[in-house]
């Protein structure tokens, strides 16, 4: 059954990579290699949001605070570098906000039990408020070349942007599958019984994945600002639905307790060769949307169907 | 014969020799109710309208030109289209769900009236009629995402959201409808006794809805379902049926807010409500202390929600404060009411 189930999810992620590269051998310029590079540096802000997403849709949660984080912390390094506090200081201050955030929405899920879309959906409209008021609702840009670098340079012929997204997987890999806590927390999002008779706060690793989540959203948001050189107040609203997709796609489970950080970054760059094929192919944002929408509701009901028959088939009744 | 009235008279005698101890008691028994969080019981019962009069009372005092007639007309007409919306929220709210897609809904019933009235030249209650099942269509394909395909509501709606908002820009190919027929426009720009229609069919909606959840078996299943989805299936209520309606419900009152809307500014665009009209929605009906986890709503109280954040808002915008700081004020209030509702969940 286990070797069913692995295949099914094998096949669901192969399906869509080996339909891009069908339908990417037809689009012209898609398979070029600076257009690829381009791809997988346009999927790093929602790379990195999927690492911390993928924690928290594991303890059966869901961040809905990324949108408005991703404008928030950076809007905050912006005014500190614009007023001329050194890069790395006002960066730092972008990350703190954006944990702290990440921290509430994890205390009030942990300590008042409130359901996690709601706080974070609370949340991130408290950024996406404080983003636009910052600056009376318009962006701000012109930063130092320092902070430009970040999301424009490249190391050896590879963009920094793309080893940061490298970085965040494998910190989030280690995470996840080398340390106790990756365990703690598949523990809370497949059985939390077994996890309080262990004699675990599941509070603790509330908080923990909730501020990384957050941590994420913020690195993700200024590696979005260094490399368009802006901060725009709502930038944050098309990565939403983006991180959330990434997750999906890559196979991370809404019911809990399953998923992994490499798929759902592989789940960010199928998402970006999707607009990145759909670009080419000249079709609108907004009608992307309206596909994407579609994905997400379809992948959520198939895994959904692929569970029963796997819950019915352990109980011998399939 | 003699012994029931001896003892009618005993027993009155009793009572008026007893009178001191019987206030004492009441007065212990009032310091008990207090001590006991009796206090807090009842103001836990009425959040909404608590929260209601200290906002008035406070907005009264501190805030200048509020405390005026046409102030009170400005936010009563600012109030009817959300309080509109709110009822349908409320209901899904009250299943434990969420229904992220209503602010798209009202763009899409924006754009989609306008094009009726203005491009179509359709009459008036042809367009309303239409933009009605536009939204029960919409709904329903929530309610049966959520219910049969066994998808959260808060994913189904979030997917569905952008699905319409996609749409809506489509059909709308990007531009804004202006000058509406005039009568469409009547739907909600009737003068009636001084204000405008649109705040007469609120309250209409918002007393047939009162209606439905308050006094009727539909209301006692719906509220028996948010407590417990499965109890309640198994106590033979029509669980499925009822939380498909509920989205239903929620869609219909939508669009008929996105075409209230419309009419209101008298201009028709697909980015009308959105994700800032949704969380609106959601905050006022918390604010009227709609249970996050389900069971416990009223429309009464969630209306009172509504005429508290539009006061509030009404409050910033005479401070000449920046509109943007509302939406984090919305959050923050959102907060407080979850905070306190917690609080005094856990008294009771």
């Amino acid at each position: 059954m286990n070797i069913g189930f692995a295949a099914r999810r094998g096949l669901a992620v192969l399906f869509p990579v080996a339909a891009f590269l069908a339908l990417g051998s037809r689009v012209p310029h898609f398979l070029d290699l600076s257009n690829l590079l381009n791809v997988v540096r346009q999927s790093s802000i929602t790379g990195v949001c999927a690492v911390g997403m993928t924690f928290v849709i594991v303890i059966k949660g869901i961040d809905l605070s990324l949108g408005g984080l991703l404008a928030f912390c950076p809007m905050i390094s912006g005014v500190l570098m614009l007023a001329g506090i050194n890069v790395p200081a006002s960066m730092a201050a972008g990350v703190l906000a954006g944990t702290a955030m990440g921290l509430f929405n994890g205390l009030m899920v942990s300590k008042l039990t409130v359901p996690a879309f709601i706080t974070t959906l609370v949340v991130g409209q408290i950024s996406q408020g404080l983003a636009l008021t910052i600056n009376g609702g318009s962006s701000i840009g012109a930063f130092p070349d320092s902070f430009v670098f970040i999301g424009n340079g490249a190391v050896g012929g590879i963009p920094l942007s793309d080893l940061l997204l490298l970085g965040f997987l494998a910190l989030g890999f280690f995470i996840q599958r080398l340390t106790p806590l990756g365990n703690h927390i598949y523990a809370l999002g497949g059985n939390e019984t077994v996890l309080r008779q262990e004699g675990l706060s599941a509070a603790r690793l509330q908080f923990f994945v909730f501020g990384f989540s957050g941590f994420c959203a913020a690195v993700a948001g200024l590696l979005l600002s260094a490399q368009l050189d802006t901060v725009q107040p709502t930038q944050g609203d098309a990565y939403q639905l983006d991180a959330i997709a990434a997750c999906i796609i890559g196979g991370v489970d809404l019911a809990g307790g399953r998923g992994s950080v490499p798929m759902a970054v592989i789940g960010a760059l199928i998402i970006g060769c999707l607009r990145n094929v759909l670009d080419l192919l000249g079709i609108h944002p907004f009608m992307q949307n309206v596909f994407i929408g579609s994905i997400i509701v379809v992948i959520v009901y198939l895994s959904g169907v692929v569970h029963r028959q796997s819950e019915l088939a352990t109980r011998g009744t399939l | 014969m003699s012994a029931p009235v001896t003892e009618n008279v005993q027993s009155g005698g009793q009572g008026e020799g007893g009178e001191p101890s019987v206030q004492a008691a009441a007065a212990g028994k009032g310091r008990a109710w207090i001590a006991s969080g009796g206090l807090l019981n009842l103001v836990g019962r009425n959040v909404a309208l608590f929260i209601f009069l200290a906002l008035v009372i406070l907005a009264s005092l501190f805030v200048e030109n509020f405390a005026a007639l046409d102030n009170a007309e400005v936010i009563l007409k600012q109030s009817a289209i959300p309080a509109i919306a709110v009822i349908g929220m409320t209901m899904v709210l009250m299943t434990g769900g969420i229904d992220l897609s209503l602010g798209y809904v009202v763009g899409l019933a924006s754009i989609v009236s306008g094009i009726m009235a203005n491009t179509w030249f359709w009459p008036a209650p042809a367009v309303l009629a239409s933009i009605l099942v536009l939204g029960l269509a919409l709904g329903l394909c929530n309610g049966l995402i959520t219910q049969f395909m066994r998808v959260p509501a808060f994913i189904a709606t979030l997917g569905t959201g952008y699905v319409l908002y996609g749409l809506a820009q489509i059909v709308s190919q990007g531009s804004i409808i202006n000058r509406l027929p005039r009568n469409f426009l009547a739907i909600g720009r009737t003068p009636m006794f001084g204000l405008p229609s649109a705040v007469f069919l609120a309250l209409a909606v918002a007393v047939v809805f009162h209606v439905l959840i308050s006094r009727t078996i539909f209301g006692r299943r719906l509220k028996a379902f948010g407590f417990g989805a499965r109890a309640a299936a198994l106590s033979g209520v029509p669980a499925a049926w009822i939380n498909v309606s509920v989205y239903a419900f929620c869609s219909t009152l939508a669009a008929l807010s996105g075409l209230l809307f419309t009419v209101r500014v008298n201009a028709a665009q697909p980015n009308m409500g959105g994700g800032a009209f949704t969380f609106e929605v959601v905050t006022a009906a918390i604010v009227g202390g709609t249970s996050l986890f389900g069971g416990v709503g009223s429309v009464a109280n969630s209306i009172l929600g509504v005429l508290s954040i539009k006061i509030i808002e009404n409050c910033i915008n005479l401070l000449g404060v920046s509109y943007h700081l509302y939406l984090a004020v919305q959050g923050a209030i959102i907060l407080l009411a979850i905070i306190l509702g917690n609080l005094t969940n856990r008294r009771a």
